[in-house]
C-alpha cells in the first residue's frame, strides 16, 4: 500500500468514526423506550428493584447518574429543532394546586412534616475535579453541553419568601395503574393498556430520567375526528376526549419539530401570596403534558399520571442564601477556557426529588444567565434547592 | 444484583447511541433502526438477570444481541427488497422528517455505503466503529481477532471503493 492509500484509509477511518459516534436516535427516542420498558414491567417490581439503592440517597447524592443529576446545563440558543412559540396562559381549571391533593395549604403548617428531604435530581453540585477544561470529556448533544463556567450574580434578588408547600406523592402501585387506566376507558394490564381507538401505557418513577409516573396514550388515527382550528384545540378536545384534561394549574405553549407540532401544557404549583411556580426537569425547563400533531392529528400525549399529592409547608432558603448556592456550584477560580456566565435571572420553581415509594415535588430557585462562547449565544441554568438543609 | 454487574440504566445510557448507530449502519432506515434499537434494549432487559459479566463485556454482550435482532430483521422482512435497493442505489424512503432533520446528513451517505457492503464486511466495519476491540469482533464474528483485523480491512478498501464509484 502506498503511503496516499494509507492516508486515504485513515481519513476514511476517521469520518467512519464520526459517522458512527455522531450518529443517534432522534430528540425523545431514549425517553420513549425507556418508558415502553418499564411500561412492560410490573410496577412494584420497579418500585422494588430501585428502593435499596435510592433509599439512600436522602440528602445525598440522588441516585440518577452523575451526568444526569447536577451538570452546568448550557442550552444553545436558537440552535435547538424545537423554537418555542406563543406562550399563553391557558388557566387550569382549577385555582388550587391540584384537585389530588389531599391537604389544603391553609391546614397544612406542620412544616416539615415529610422530615427530612432527597434532594432534587435537577439540583446542580459544585465540580469534584479542579477546573477541568470545560469541553473534556463533557457529553455534549446538539445545542447543549455540560462544561464548567465560573458564575457572577447581577441580577436582582428573588422575592423572599417564608415557606412554601412541597408535595410528595406514593409511588402507585399495579392497581393503581390499572385504576388510571380504566377511569379512561382502558383495559388491560401490568402497565399496558387499550381503549377504544387508542392504546395506553403507563411507567412508575423513573429516577434515570428524573421523571414522576407517566402515562402514553397512542390514537388509531383512522378513528380521529377533523382537528381543531389551532394546535391548541385539537390537543385540548383529544384531552378532553380521553378524560386527561390537567387538573393543575398550567400554561400552554407550542414548539415545532419537522412537521410534528408539540402542544405543551406546563404544569405550576401554587405558591403563598398568590403566585405560581412551574415544574421544571433536570435541565431546568417546564414541562407538564405534551400532546404531539402531525397534519393537525394527534399523534400521541405523554403526561404526569394523575396522582394522590399530599402537602406539607417547609421553610425555604433567603434570597442570599440561593445566590450563594448558585455561586458554589461553580469552580470559583479562573481558567482560560472556563467562561464566566453572570446570572441575571432567578426564578422559584419546583423539581422532582425521588426517594424510593415516596417522591416529591420541592420548590428550587433556578438561576439563569446568557454568555457568548465562540459567537454562539448560550443560556445557563443553575439549579439549586429551596428548602434549607 | 450481582456486585459486578453494573445497574441496567447505566448500561441503557451508555450504549443506546452506539447501538442505535450500529444498527442504523445496517438497515439505512431510522424508523427500521429505532425498531431494532427497542428490540435490542427490551431484549436485553429480560435477559440482564442472566448476564455473566465474568463471561463477556456489557459491549459484547449487548451487541451479540443488537446483531441478532438485526439479522432478524432481515430475515422477517426479506433480503429481496434489501438487495433490490442495493442494486438500484435507491436511498430507503424517510418517513420520519424530525428523525431526519436530526441527523448528521454529512456522514448518512457514508453509512449509506456501509449498508451496501457485504454482510461480513459491513458488520466489521459496524462492530469496529462502535467501539469494539478487535477481539470483541473477532468473537461476534465467530473468528479469529487476525481474521477480523483483515476482514475489516477488506471491508475498508470495499467501501473506498464503493465511495470513489459514487464520486466517478
Amino acid at each position: 500500500m502506498n503511503e496516499d492509500e494509507d492516508l486515504e484509509l485513515q481519513a476514511l477511518q476517521r469520518r467512519l468514526d464520526d459517522a458512527f459516534q455522531t450518529t443517534r436516535p432522534r430528540t425523545g427516542f431514549e425517553d420513549e423506550l425507556w418508558s415502553k420498558m418499564q411500561a412492560r414491567r410490573p410496577v412494584w417490581s420497579r418500585v422494588s428493584e430501585f428502593f435499596s439503592g435510592l433509599i439512600g440517597s436522602i440528602r445525598e447524592a440522588p441516585a440518577v447518574p452523575a451526568a444526569a443529576v447536577a451538570v452546568v446545563l448550557v442550552v444553545a440558543l436558537g440552535i435547538g429543532i424545537i423554537a418555542r412559540s406563543g406562550i399563553h396562559v391557558g388557566g387550569g381549571p382549577s385555582s388550587s394546586s391540584s384537585e389530588f391533593t389531599s391537604t389544603s395549604l391553609g391546614a397544612s403548617r406542620n412544616a416539615g412534616s415529610f422530615g427530612r428531604l432527597p434532594l432534587p435530581a435537577a439540583v446542580s453540585v459544585p465540580p469534584k475535579t479542579a477546573n477541568p477544561p470545560y469541553d473534556a470529556a463533557a457529553p455534549s448533544s446538539a445545542g447543549s453541553y455540560a462544561g464548567l463556567v465560573n458564575l457572577a450574580w447581577a441580577g436582582q434578588l428573588p422575592v423572599n419568601l417564608a415557606n412554601a408547600p412541597v408535595y410528595r406523592y406514593t409511588e402507585p402501585s399495579a392497581a393503581d395503574a390499572d385504576q388510571f387506566a380504566a377511569s379512561i376507558g382502558a383495559s388491560g394490564r401490568s402497565g399496558s393498556y387499550a381503549g377504544s381507538g387508542f392504546v395506553l401505557g403507563v411507567s412508575g418513577t423513573i429516577p434515570a430520567l428524573a421523571r414522576e409516573p407517566s402515562y402514553t396514550l397512542t390514537p388509531d388515527r383512522s378513528t380521529l375526528p377533523p382537528p381543531g382550528p389551532t394546535p391548541v384545540d385539537t390537543a385540548d378536545a383529544f384531552l378532553a376526549a380521553h378524560s386527561l384534561v390537567p387538573a393543575w394549574p398550567y400554561t400552554v405553549t407550542t414548539a415545532n419539530a419537522a412537521d410534528v407540532v408539540r402542544v405543551l401544557y406546563l404544569r405550576q404549583f401554587d405558591l403563598p401570596g398568590g403566585g405560581r411556580a412551574y415544574l421544571v426537569d433536570r435541565t431546568g425547563e417546564p414541562y407538564g403534558i405534551e400532546v404531539d400533531l402531525r397534519n393537525g392529528q394527534p399523534l400521541q400525549a405523554l403526561g404526569p399520571m394523575p396522582l394522590y399529592l399530599d402537602v406539607a409547608v417547609y421553610p425555604i432558603i433567603s434570597g442570599d442564601q440561593a445566590v450563594r448556592a448558585a455561586l458554589g456550584t461553580s469552580p470559583n477560580r479562573s481558567a482560560p477556557n472556563v467562561p464566566t456566565v453572570r446570572l441575571t435571572n432567578v426564578e422559584l420553581a419546583y423539581a422532582l426529588a425521588i426517594a424510593g415509594d415516596h417522591s416529591f415535588y420541592e420548590p428550587v430557585f433556578v438561576f439563569s444567565g446568557t454568555f457568548t462562547q465562540n459567537g454562539v449565544a448560550y443560556l445557563k441554568r443553575v439549579i439549586v434547592p429551596a428548602v434549607g438543609p | 444484583m450481582l456486585a459486578d454487574r453494573p445497574p441496567f440504566e447505566d448500561l441503557y445510557r451508555d450504549f443506546l447511541g452506539r447501538i442505535y448507530a450500529y444498527v442504523r449502519a445496517q438497515v439505512t432506515s431510522a424508523a427500521d433502526a429505532e425498531d431494532i434499537t427497542a428490540q435490542v434494549f427490551m431484549n436485553a432487559y429480560q435477559a440482564y438477570g442472566r448476564f455473566e459479566a465474568r463471561n463477556t463485556t456489557p459491549a459484547a454482550w449487548l451487541f451479540r444481541i443488537a446483531r441478532n435482532a438485526t439479522l432478524d430483521h432481515f430475515r422477517a422482512h426479506g433480503r429481496r427488497e434489501r438487495l433490490r435497493r442495493t442494486i438500484e442505489h435507491q436511498p430507503v424512503s424517510e418517513h420520519d422528517p424530525a428523525g431526519m432533520a436530526e441527523e448528521r446528513i454529512q456522514y448518512r451517505a457514508l453509512l449509506a455505503h456501509v449498508a451496501r457492503l457485504p454482510e461480513r464486511q459491513r458488520d466489521a466495519i459496524s462492530l469496529r466503529h462502535s467501539g469494539l476491540s478487535f477481539e470483541e469482533v473477532g468473537v461476534l464474528m465467530s473468528c479469529t481477532e487476525d481474521a477480523a483485523k483483515m476482514l475489516y480491512h477488506r471491508a475498508l478498501k470495499a467501501l473506498r471503493e464503493s465511495a470513489r464509484e459514487e464520486m466517478a
